[in-house]
């Protein structure tokens, strides 16, 4: 019994050797580091992704062996009906979930919880009711002791923030809540930053405003975004790529490729290749999004 | 002018057509309406209250008690009793507190710690505060402070009454913080600790503030049950004392000390919530 113990063990710690001297660099930690930056830190990888709640007999499998490689800087909209899973795949890249089946690697690492280069923003504004705006955007770099002033400051006035620092959260109108919930994320200054329909709670002005800002953000530094919306016009305004998905189990359907010129502003929406793209992806999902009125009528 | 009933005037009073009054004027109205209902009552004798005293009355004997007039026998004034009654319910309320925050809040955000601790909580928590005072009596030794000797027992009953409401209000808020705050914080960067630190605490303390209102009221009113057994000094001691010596005018000042006092803790409470939670939108 003891002997089948060790003999596992050496089993594993043989693969995990083999797995090191695998990579071209190996003599340090540093210079792994170096090699997995000189290829681009921020890619995603899900592999053969499956999710099911519930336990026996009560299953809800809310995404099935999904397939997903997203690039370094990358800018990603996952478009999918209500309830199509697209929140479970990015909570699964977020680290908040563990996948049932799969994988999901960030820089060939499986992921393994959350993490501050991985950062989150959610529907609903997550702002801390309890910290003023500036104790909120500065929280990350806090919490990993590195406040970087100069970095603070500049995100308040890219955001327009300046003059808000002692207010609270509930004080600041729904766009600026959603900037200083971008200033915070950015604060940290993470290489992936992962979006659930982020703008869906705005007016469509604030919205169309806050879509040329994250533009901005994101054409300005290196980042992968991964933006999950339920706006085709969003999804393509935005993207370098759309991934449409299939209502419940969720899979990728479609994987729309967006040749916009770049950088964009809301105005593309008039040109004639916009149109050609939103019909495809209308189309792409219509029928998922009918399947998914369906089920949600079935499940009443 | 002469056309429109009286209902109608009342009717439009209330729908707001009449400029209705300001808040202040609004309290001071409840506050005269109490008291003329009580001279009604005495006036008309209504249920037997014309054996009881007037407004007036009490009002002039009350403002007598103020000025340091005894109350009972053996000369304690009004202050003393007060003091007393007090001194319980801060101390018993503010033990409850140093431990029922503590505990509401581990086992409100850890299963292991709820499971070893909720049930036998849950099984203590219907017994009335006062059913505890027998075995408090016998258990806990009075102190003494100078020459009076003070028996623990009401201030451990003050402390079984307010410990709950902390306690379960704690759990509750604990349990409710919203899991995307969690999630943010991690995908910020904070350890366990400071998740807790920066997230559950504060998400909870609003609850809390609630537990300490509700313990603070019921600290007043176990304190008085408790003071009527025990004996004093304090005010549950006048009321009962005066009661048995057929003295009704001590008894009204004795609840209105208790009224009085009670409005004034949870008025604090209320302040040193906002001090706390300077983010709440109300």
């Amino acid at each position: 019994m003891s002997e089948h113990d060790t003999n596992d063990e050496r089993t594993d710690a043989d693969e995990r050797s083999t797995d090191r001297t695998d990579r071209p660099d190996s003599a340090g930690d540093e210079e792994v580091r170096s090699w997995t930056e000189s290829s681009g830190t921020g890619t995603v990888n899900i592999q053969d992704l499956t999710k099911v709640y519930g336990t026996d007999g009560d299953e809800l499998v809310a995404v099935d062996e999904m397939d997903l490689h997203i690039e370094a800087e990358e800018f990603v909209t996952v478009l999918g009906p209500s309830g199509c899973g697209k929140s479970t795949v990015m909570e699964c890249v977020a680290g908040y979930l563990d996948p049932t089946e799969g994988e999901v690697l960030v820089n060939g690492e499986p992921v393994d919880g959350p993490d501050p280069s991985r950062g989150v923003v959610f529907q609903e504004n997550r702002l801390f009711p309890w910290k003023t705006i500036n104790e909120n955007v500065r929280f990350g770099p806090q919490m990993r002791d590195s406040v970087d002033e100069g970095r603070i400051e500049t995100l308040f006035d890219q955001m327009g923030l300046e003059g808000f620092e002692e207010s609270y959260p509930h004080e600041l109108s729904g766009g600026m809540q959603q900037r200083a919930e971008l200033a915070r994320l950015l604060a940290n200054d993470p290489d992936i930053m992962l979006m659930d329909e982020p703008f869906s709670g705005l007016d469509a002005m604030t919205k169309e405003l806050m879509q040329e800002k994250l533009l901005d953000v994101w054409e300005d530094d290196d980042r992968t975004v991964v933006f999950i919306t339920h706006d085709v016009e969003e999804a393509i305004l935005l993207a370098d790529r759309v991934v449409v998905m299939t209502a419940r189990p969720g899979q990728v359907k479609d994987v729309i490729d967006v040749d916009l010129d770049r950088p964009r502003d809301t105005n593309v929406v008039t040109s004639d290749r916009f149109n050609e793209l939103q019909r495809r992806a209308s189309e792409s999902i219509h029928d998922e999004a009918e399947r998914a009125m369906e089920q949600a009528e079935g499940r009443a | 002018m002469s056309t429109r009933s009286t209902t109608e005037r009342i009717g439009e009073w209330f729908s707001g057509s009449l400029p209705s009054p300001t808040r202040g004027v609004r309290k001071l109205l409840s506050l005269v309406g109490f008291v003329a209902v009580w001279w009604l009552f005495y006036q008309f004798g209504v249920l037997n209250f014309e054996h009881f005293v007037s407004p007036w009355t009490t009002i002039v004997e009350f403002a007598g008690a103020l000025a340091g007039q005894p109350l009972t026998e053996g000369g304690n004034t009004i202050y003393l009793h007060a003091a007393y009654s007090a001194v319980r319910v801060a101390v018993g309320v503010g033990i409850a507190a140093i431990l029922a925050i503590p505990l509401g809040l581990v086992v409100g955000t850890s299963q292991r710690w709820e499971s070893l601790v909720y049930p036998a909580f849950e099984a203590l928590r219907p017994i009335p505060p006062i059913a505890w005072l027998p075995i408090a009596i016998i258990v806990l030794p009075a102190v003494a402070i100078g020459s009076v000797s003070i028996p623990l027992s009401a201030l451990f009953v003050v402390f079984i009454g307010a410990f709950f409401p902390i306690y379960t209000n704690t759990i509750e808020g604990a349990r409710n913080v919203e899991s995307e705050y969690r999630r943010a914080a991690e995908s910020l960067g904070a350890s366990r600790t400071n998740v807790f630190r920066h997230i559950v605490l504060p998400a909870t303390l609003p609850a809390i503030v609630t537990g300490l209102s509700l313990g603070v009221g019921l600290g007043w009113i176990t304190v008085v049950a408790a003071e009527l057994v025990t004996g004093g000094p304090g005010i549950g001691y006048i009321i009962i004392q005066a009661s048995r010596l057929l003295n009704n005018q001590a008894v009204v000042i004795g609840m209105i000390g208790v009224g009085a006092l009670g409005y004034a803790s949870s008025a604090l409470v209320v302040a040193l919530g906002r001090w706390l939670t300077p983010w709440s939108e109300t």
